[in-house]
């Protein structure tokens, strides 16, 4: 039985078009221009209990819209959704018991306070044990290494501290599902790499269903196996991490070490030169015809170092999303099959 | 359910506390500046009282118990409501609500509760002063039924202005900033300040019959401090203030929950 099932799921804003000027303030007064923006259209998916999910988009995809759908505070404008038994935009308490939304660019902790004082209130909200309450926060504050700072104001904190402190508040009450929006952004590399494996250790431990969204391909590649791609509104791919890798990366990278100070002047008939430094140069080869190109630069030229690998991540999730349409899981997208 | 909600309240007024006591320059000058205000309208009101010896049917005393009743529930209605009420646009315009709705508790108590200002407690503590000067001078009767009567009209004045006051800042969910609308709070308190019987006239008298039966906001103050001065003058009256406070609080919470159907968050 899935967590979470989103059944066409859509939800259309209608934005005020504003007019230029003075001239078009003073008009808007009187009659007023609006435009409907479909922020999320007809999304379907099913998460399983205890799988990690990764959610990708560019900005304003609807990532986020369907988040907030899924976590209760918005009403979709079509569609249904069930998660964790629940309608969530009816916003029962047990459902609400039962699962944690957390946005990495807003702050649920009291400001001025420190975070121990914020986790006290948390536990009266939920109603924890006493008993509970402080295991959990005794097992949180280790896994995440913050104990020595829970006495300390919450707004003299570090970011990437502060970060720690509220997923410690999210998960206090033992969520069953947790909702990350960008968990990492602004966080430098280490405390992005902490989060990422407090976050895998707790998914193995406890079993928590994540759903996560993330600029990040880091966040997504520690913590995700499966990956839903949106674009534009709609849902473009639902599958494995690594089938992205399979059916939109038409390319692989060709790292290559030549004997002597400089590269082959004519590396270009071989490939889209990627760069170029020294005896070293790094070309774009189609798929299918490596192991040709391969043959054809050990016949010509003295190799010291080869190394064949995938684009980036990030450069096949771009193309995804310049690129995407409309399919279920298993199919091609028009145009990104591979070939 | 109650003791659990009574908990809760307690948590967020120590946490305001422990808040506003992080920044004790500004909670000192917040208290001193509220009673200099208060302490002004006192003063202001006995110049007056230098000059007659009674408004409308009001004499010195009578009005001071009104004054006091005045300043007793307007402190309470600040420190337990107004902070929170006047931030509600900004949790909107900011997506920030949303952690408010993501917890197991009901909406309307979280963001009307969150925060309790208490710099305006000392107001409060003045106007139950003022009170008591009033009631030593007056000399009047305090039968058990008559203090029982006056703490119920009491609570439905405070439940008819919370009503009014929730109206208000459910809007913010369509309009987004309501200052406008929170100017229309302050005419309320201003209406709240006077007895009704000082508004005579071709103008003042209609704006006073709406005011008391159609927006009923100054039955908010009167109804409680007439029948604790004047005695039960009238039998209906204090069963309108308390109705209108029933039906204004129905009618506010059903709109706050409409409201919040229509709530959009922010983009992140």
């Amino acid at each position: 039985m899935p967590i979470i099932e989103a059944n066409g799921l859509s939800k259309t804003y209608r934005v005020y078009q504003k007019k230029e000027g003075l001239l078009g303030a003073l008009r808007g007064l009187f009659s007023r221009e609006y435009k409907e923006v479909k922020a999320v259209e007809d999304v379907r998916f099913a998460i399983e209990a205890g799988e990690i999910v990764g959610f990708l988009g560019p900005n304003g995809a609807g990532k986020t819209t369907t988040l907030k759908m899924l976590a209760g505070l918005i009403y979709p404008t079509n569609g249904t959704a069930q998660v964790l038994d629940h309608i969530p935009w009816q916003r029962e308490d047990a459902f609400r018991r039962r699962f944690a939304l957390v946005m990495g660019q807003k702050n649920q902790l009291w400001w001025d306070l420190p975070a121990a004082d914020s986790f006290q209130l948390h536990r009266e909200i939920y109603s924890l044990p006493t008993e509970q309450f402080h295991r959990t926060l005794g097992e949180l504050t280790e896994l995440f290494g913050v104990k020595e700072l829970t006495r300390q104001s919450v707004r003299e904190l570090s970011l990437g501290e502060r970060m720690k402190m509220e997923l410690i508040a999210a998960l206090l009450h033992q969520p069953q599902l947790l909702l990350l929006d960008e968990p990492t952004i602004g966080l430098d590399v280490v405390a992005q790499v902490t989060i990422l494996k407090c976050l895998r250790d707790y998914n193995s431990n406890r079993g928590v269903t994540i759903l996560l969204t993330s600029h990040y391909m880091r966040d997504v590649e520690a913590l995700c196996k499966r990956v839903l791609v949106i674009t534009q509104g709609r849902l473009v791919y639902d599958g494995p991490l690594t089938g992205i890798t399979d059916r939109f990366g038409r390319e692989k990278l060709v790292k290559l070490q030549f004997d002597g100070s400089e590269c082959p002047a004519n590396l270009e008939t071989f490939g889209d030169v990627t760069s170029r430094q020294g005896p070293t140069a790094e070309i774009k080869v189609d798929r299918q015809r490596v192991a040709a190109v391969m043959a054809a630069i050990l016949d010509r030229y003295t190799v010291l170092d080869v190394s064949i690998h995938d684009p980036p991540l990030e450069q096949m999730i771009a193309k995804v999303f310049e690129q995407g349409g409309v399919q279920s899981p298993g199919t091609p997208v028009p145009g990104l099959s591979p070939q | 359910m109650i003791l659990r909600y009574l908990k809760l309240w307690f948590s967020l007024a120590k946490f305001s506390l422990l808040g506003e006591m992080a920044f004790r320059g500004n909670f000192v000058v917040k208290i001193v500046v509220e009673l200099l205000w208060l302490g002004m309208l006192l003063v202001f009101n006995f110049t007056i009282f230098q000059q007659t010896t009674q408004i409308a049917d009001w004499k010195v005393n009578e009005y001071l118990f009104f004054i006091g009743c005045y300043f007793t529930m307007g402190g309470l209605m600040e420190m337990l409501f107004l902070d929170n009420c006047n931030q509600f646009s900004d949790l909107v315009r900011t997506g920030d609500l949303d952690f408010f709705l993501l917890k197991p508790i009901d909406e309307q108590f979280l963001v009307s509760c969150k925060h309790i200002d208490w710099s305006c407690a000392p107001n409060i503590l003045l106007g139950l002063g003022v009170m008591g000067y009033a009631f030593w001078l007056g000399e009047w009767e305090l039968d058990f039924f008559k203090a029982v009567l006056l703490v119920v009209l009491f609570i439905s004045g405070m439940g008819l202005a919370y009503g009014f006051m929730l109206l208000l800042m459910s809007a913010s969910i369509w309009m987004m900033r309501n200052q406008s609308l929170f100017e229309m709070w302050w005419l309320f308190t201003t209406l709240m300040r006077y007895p009704r019987e000082i508004f005579k006239g071709r103008f003042a008298e209609p704006t006073q019959l709406f005011f008391s039966f159609v927006v009923p906001i100054m039955l908010v103050t009167n109804v409680p401090a007439r029948v604790m001065v004047k005695g039960l003058e009238s039998s209906w009256l204090p069963w309108y203030a308390i109705g209108s406070a029933l039906v204004v609080l129905g009618v506010s919470r059903w709109v706050f929950r409409a409201a919040l159907q229509r709530y959009r968050s922010a983009g992140s």
